[in-house]
């Protein structure tokens, strides 16, 4: 008895330290952005939310500013300045056009987004097909 | 000449109007700024304001290093899903990331000691001195030291959260 009181105890402080309540998000992968042609650089973190919903966040974010500039997923573990995803037929998965070049901005992903698959955050240039700067994550 | 000039202006314009739209040159003066909070609630409870991956230097070493923020100002470090070799007077130490050294040996002035690793596998916090909390711009790794080798097992690189 004492000892079952002890372990929910135990429990329970564990969740207080380590912050696992219900109702904050959770970083579950993070990474820096590195890109000198565009010079980018900030951070892209992806929080699970209280639902269950997925969010992409950038902070101290910066890119140059370009026409058609989306955020996308790729399906690689990192990429290459002014890497070029069609030659490469990388996959790649639409987050949504970029709302700024400068400053912390939020992107909802797609549910079941696989993210063992898409490992990096790439800021592509469609009409050019260019890479940006990308953030290879992992886990927080 | 009237003609050839009315060519000019219905070739041109257009041509000028596309390579506008192309390239957007007006984009390299021109920044577009947001500034969208976090859509979650981030008051009360520590943040983290630094943060790295582990490379595996002299041992192999995994995991993340982040420093977090209490709200009354405290830092501490966290290791989280962490991993290195078991041994003998290992320290958790602040280093230098432009230390030249740093690949065979942490020199005494030349880091912070966090005291001795908690353990070599899970996750595991760690006060900071109160003087290396202005340090940060300079101690801006964290080392994963054994003593008795003099030998640096794993080295996280910390970056703005």
């Amino acid at each position: 008895m004492f000892r079952t009181i002890q372990i929910a105890g135990g429990l329970a402080m564990l969740t207080c330290v380590t912050g696992f309540g219900q109702e904050k998000a959770q970083p579950l992968e993070t990474g820096a952005f590195h890109g000198k042609v565009h010079h980018t650089s900030g951070r892209a973190t992806i929080y699970k939310e209280s639902d269950g919903r997925l969010l992409l966040r950038l902070t101290k974010f910066k890119t140059s500013n370009g026409p058609d500039v989306h955020v996308v997923l790729i399906a690689a573990k990192d990429a290459d300045d002014d890497a070029n995803f069609l030659k490469s037929s990388t996959e790649k998965l639409e987050i949504g056009p970029l709302k700024g070049n400068e400053g912390d901005q939020n992107y909802e992903i797609p549910a079941g987004t696989d993210l063992k698959k898409f490992q990096t955050v790439s800021i592509y240039c469609e009409r050019f097909n260019a890479n940006f700067g990308a953030a290879p994550l992992e886990k927080f | 000449m009237g003609r050839r000039k009315w060519i000019l202006v219905s070739v041109g314009l257009p041509a000028l109007v596309a390579l506008w739209w192309a390239f957007r040159p007006e984009k390299l003066w021109i920044n577009e700024k947001v500034n969208e909070p976090a859509p979650f609630d981030t008051s009360g409870g520590p943040q983290p304001i630094l943060t790295g991956r582990f490379e595996g230097k002299t041992q192999q070493t995994s995991g993340r290093a982040t420093i977090y923020k209490k709200p009354g100002g405290e830092e501490y470090l966290r290791l989280s899903d962490f991993t290195t070799s078991n041994s003998g007077d290992v320290h958790v130490v602040l280093a230098r990331s432009d230390d030249q050294n740093l690949a065979q040996d942490v020199g005494k002035d030349d880091r912070i000691d966090l005291g001795p690793l908690k353990s070599n596998q899970g996750d595991q916090n760690y006060d900071l001195p109160a003087a290396a909390v202005t340090d940060l711009n300079k101690y801006d790794a964290v080392a994963i030291y054994c003593e008795r080798l003099h030998a640096v097992f794993g080295l996280a690189k910390l970056q703005p959260f």
